[in-house]
């Protein structure tokens, strides 16, 4: 199949405050083609996406459209370009009908009203076309993650899009759901409609793409047609040697024997059970796991963020009860959040307001705050963690990410923590920083602290951990010690799959 | 040169609101030289006294994150429990004044809980209770006002310390200076700040937000407590419907003086620079002579100018930049 290109990326840079998103990207997709994109993540794929559907509306470079440069004020000028997405979190009016979601601003009138019958007979085509269960009268709220993507896509149809996008249209599906999409995606794809399509999920790439493109750190690698690559060789390609050289430890053998912390039986009803584990003194425990696997929810629990229903927690041989954050902090946990921007830092403390924040108590008498001896201590960790700038007073808001980071730890290292829990400790971060992190973690269990850390990046958890511990669905599936780490045997448990001989 | 900038980056809004109320005692000076006598600039201060007690207090909440529209009932309870508390009881009028405070906190404190045990948002918890603490006030005087406050009681509040020099100003000096060091000195002020900022960051930092939330809501209602026993003074009678609509103004003033209604920000000085502005321009009004009708719209202009010019001022102004900067880094 040969045909003509239907988009061109020429030379797409765009840049955010402190990271380059995308650098220098160009290259063709193909009218009537499955095109997939892949890249870890933070490597620019969503930034791309964005650009093409007009939501980024700045950024270096050319879009060209079936031979005409674009561009597009907003997202609606995208839809209206015959350009839709189908979200990874769909964004549905839950108490309007299908039908008006469908049609949302674009209703058809009679006079100066909605003529509802002519929409939900228009509706009614599309869903029939697309084999969906569910009717145009339907309230959204009734319907299911996957039938609520179904509903994404009739809005496309309903916008007769030439070009409809996926980001990780899988990721909330079931097994059924998600070989129903793909047999939508070929049909559209049959009815000459091209498909950009975002993965994480290897397999599918290879059942559905004709083409894939990798990018990695915003910077293209290539597009290979899909019978003529390898999955090793994609790999290869998407992990380059940036991340996988620089989440390796440089000094193994920190661990001891000494057990600090010690899980039994938690249980919060409904989202995880009966989770045991331990965690021993200048060691890296990894929790692994696909999403819906409920790490975060777990270690959430362990410092006391979240509630529990049962179960025990022991810190250093003695039993402790841990039900506020405010608890876990007494017992010197510390816990570096998922999401530094609405659950690490406070947006409008500078630097040394947020590492002192959860110190206060040591830095003030009767209430009162001795701000130098806060400073001092500001200053003194923004060295070690070699944090830029290095300014007590800088607003951490203005910080780039993996800084951000710092501060968030600079914070628990304030409070002398000695067990630290990294949840996605390089999400967001960019390369360079990423190095920066893994060798302040280690320099952390050298100083005799201990970390947990909860990552979805593999090589990062096959590298840096001492042991791993591998969730699904809310249960621990597999303890791997450091010797029996791969990817491969990660994803093997954390996918469902059982005992084996290695 | 370095410290004019970090200066004029801290007191800027503060800065801005000095400058913009003597540009308007000079506007009504150049209409009325009369404005500028000794006695009608004591006025503007003297009006502005009970307004500010008031702003300051809610100044905590709005800090948070909150609201507290509930503020001119308290007010109202306050007055006529004191008021029963100095006629019928004929308490020494100190130990009433102590217990019109305790009064107040106690009343905030319900408001707390309302807002963190019952997770009520903060507008709604608060426009309950004010409807509801109104009622209070009207149940325990059976609708009547209290009569006859005593003369001792009267002069501790708001008699005159020397002239004409009414004592309720340092009272309300007194609880902005406390206020202003509980803010910016120490760990209660810090964690209403970062509550403010992000509630969720600052939880799991191992603060007790719900613990300094209710101690937000309870200074707010010390603030209307010392707020109703100025007026309870100043009028000699203690009317039930006192206090009504005064949550508004007090509102004003701190958005005036710069308090985010969106939390994370805000100052003591801004607010008691905004309650200046707002009873100098009411006292403007009516010294050159514009019509009292005329004078609820001038308000209203001010309220949105002061808004405005937040907006502009967040965008390109000193630490407004460094918060929402396109230009970080």
């Amino acid at each position: 199949m040969t045909s003509k290109p239907i988009i061109s990326f020429k030379s797409i840079s765009k840049t955010f405050p402190g990271v380059k998103a995308l650098d220098n990207i160009s290259f063709d997709v193909l009218e009537g083609e499955v095109h997939a994109l892949i890249g870890e993540n933070g490597a620019g794929k969503s930034t791309l996406l964005n650009i093409l559907h007009g939501i980024y509306n700045e950024y270096d470079g050319e879009v060209w459209i079936s031979g005409q440069k674009i561009s597009f004020r907003n997202a609606n000028d995208a839809i209206l370009a015959g350009i839709s997405k189908v979200h990874q979190e769909v964004s549905l009016i839950a108490d309007l009908t299908v039908g008006q979601n469908v049609a949302l601003g674009h209703e058809p009138k009679k006079g100066p009203f909605i003529d509802f019958k002519e929409l939900h007979a228009q509706v009614e085509v599309i869903l029939r076309r697309l084999r969906c269960k569910f009717k145009s009268t339907d309230l959204v709220s009734t319907l299911s993650t996957g039938e609520m993507q179904m509903l994404s896509i009739a809005k496309a149809l309903f916008h007769r899009s030439r070009i409809i996008s996926f980001d990780e249209p899988t990721a909330a599906l079931t097994e059924n759901e998600t070989r129903a999409l793909f047999e939508i995606i070929r049909e559209l794809k049959a009815n000459g409609i091209t498909v950009i399509f975002i993965s994480h999920r290897l397999d599918e790439l290879f059942q559905i793409s004709d083409r894939i493109t990798v990018l990695r750190d915003g910077k293209y690698v290539g597009t290979y047609p899909t019978p003529e690559i390898t999955r090793e060789k994609l790999i290869q390609s998407m992990v380059g040697r940036d991340v996988a050289a620089f989440a390796e430890r440089k000094r193994p053998g920190l661990k001891t024997d000494e057990v600090v912390l010690e899980v039994r039986n938690l249980s919060r009803a409904g989202v995880f059970e009966n989770v045991s584990f331990h965690l021993h003194k200048g060691e890296i425990l990894g929790f692994s796991g696909l999403v819906g696997s409920k790490r975060t929810d777990v270690v959430r629990a362990v410092f006391g963020a979240d509630p529990v229903t049962s179960g025990e927690i022991y810190v250093k041989g003695k039993k402790a009860k841990i039900r506020t954050p405010k608890h876990g902090l007494k017992h010197g946990i510390g816990l570096i959040p998922e999401n530094r921007k609405t659950q690490g830092f406070v947006a409008n403390l500078n630097n040394e307001d947020n590492m002192g924040l959860a110190s206060l108590q040591r830095f003030s008498i009767l209430g009162f705050i001795n701000r130098k001896r806060k400073v001092d201590s500001c200053v003194r960790y923004a060295q070690e963690l070699q944090l830029h700038p290095r300014d007590p007073y800088y607003m951490t808001y203005n910080l780039s990410g993996g800084n951000q980071q710092k501060v968030v730890l600079g914070k628990w290292l304030t409070t002398q923590a000695d067990i630290l829990i990294f949840d996605e400790p390089t999400k967001g971060v960019d390369v360079g920083a990423k190095a920066e992190i893994y060798r302040l973690m280690e320099d952390l269990l050298a100083e005799g602290k201990s970390i947990i850390m909860v990552s979805s990046e593999l090589p990062e958890v096959i590298g840096m951990s001492d042991r791993v511990i591998v969730m699904r669905e809310g249960r621990v599936v597999k303890e791997l010690r450091r010797e029996e780490l791969n990817e491969e045997i990660v994803l093997h448990y954390a996918m469902g799959g059982t005992e084996r001989k290695p | 040169m370095n410290m004019w900038n970090e200066w004029t980056k801290r007191m800027g809004r503060e800065m801005g609101l000095v400058v913009a109320l003597l540009l308007m005692i000079a506007v009504f000076a150049a209409i009325d030289p009369i404005y500028l006598s000794p006695g009608n600039l004591l006025d503007i201060v003297d009006q502005s006294t009970i307004n500010g007690l008031l702003a300051i207090g809610i100044t905590f909440v709005i800090i948070t994150g909150g609201i507290d529209l509930s503020i001119g009932s308290i007010m109202a309870i306050v007055i006529v429990s004191v008021g029963y508390f100095l006629t019928k009881s004929g308490m020494n009028p100190l130990l009433a004044i102590i217990l019109g405070i305790l009064t107040g906190a106690v009343i905030g404190i319900f408001n707390g809980l309302l807002v963190t045990r019952f997770k009520l948002q903060p507008f709604i918890a608060t426009l309950a209770t004010m409807s509801a603490f109104r009622g209070v006030a009207y149940i325990i005087t059976g609708g009547w006002p209290v009569l006859d406050i005593p003369q001792n009681f009267r002069d501790m509040m708001d008699g005159d310390l020397v002239g004409n020099f009414p004592v309720s100003i340092p009272i309300l000096l007194i609880f902005a200076i406390i206020s202003h060091i509980l803010l910016k000195r120490t760990r209660t002020g810090t964690y209403i700040f970062a509550i403010g900022g992000n509630e969720e960051a600052t939880r799991l930092s191992g603060i007790n937000v719900n613990f300094t939330k209710v101690v937000t809501y309870a200074l707010c209602g010390v603030g209307a407590a010392l707020a109703g026993m100025v007026m309870l003074a100043r009028l000699g009678t203690g009317e039930p419907a006192a206090g009504q609509g005064y949550e508004l103004y007090a509102i004003a003033a701190a958005a005036i003086g710069g308090t985010s209604l969106a939390g994370g920000k805000g100052s003591i000085l801004g607010t008691l620079l905004g309650a200046l502005i707002l009873s100098a321009l009411k006292v403007g009004l009516v010294v050159v002579g514009v019509d009292a009708f005329w004078q609820y719209i001038a308000t209203g202009a001010i309220i949105a100018v002061a808004a405005y010019f937040e907006i502009i001022q967040s965008k390109f102004g000193g630490y407004g930049k460094k918060w929402f900067g396109k230009k970080a880094g």
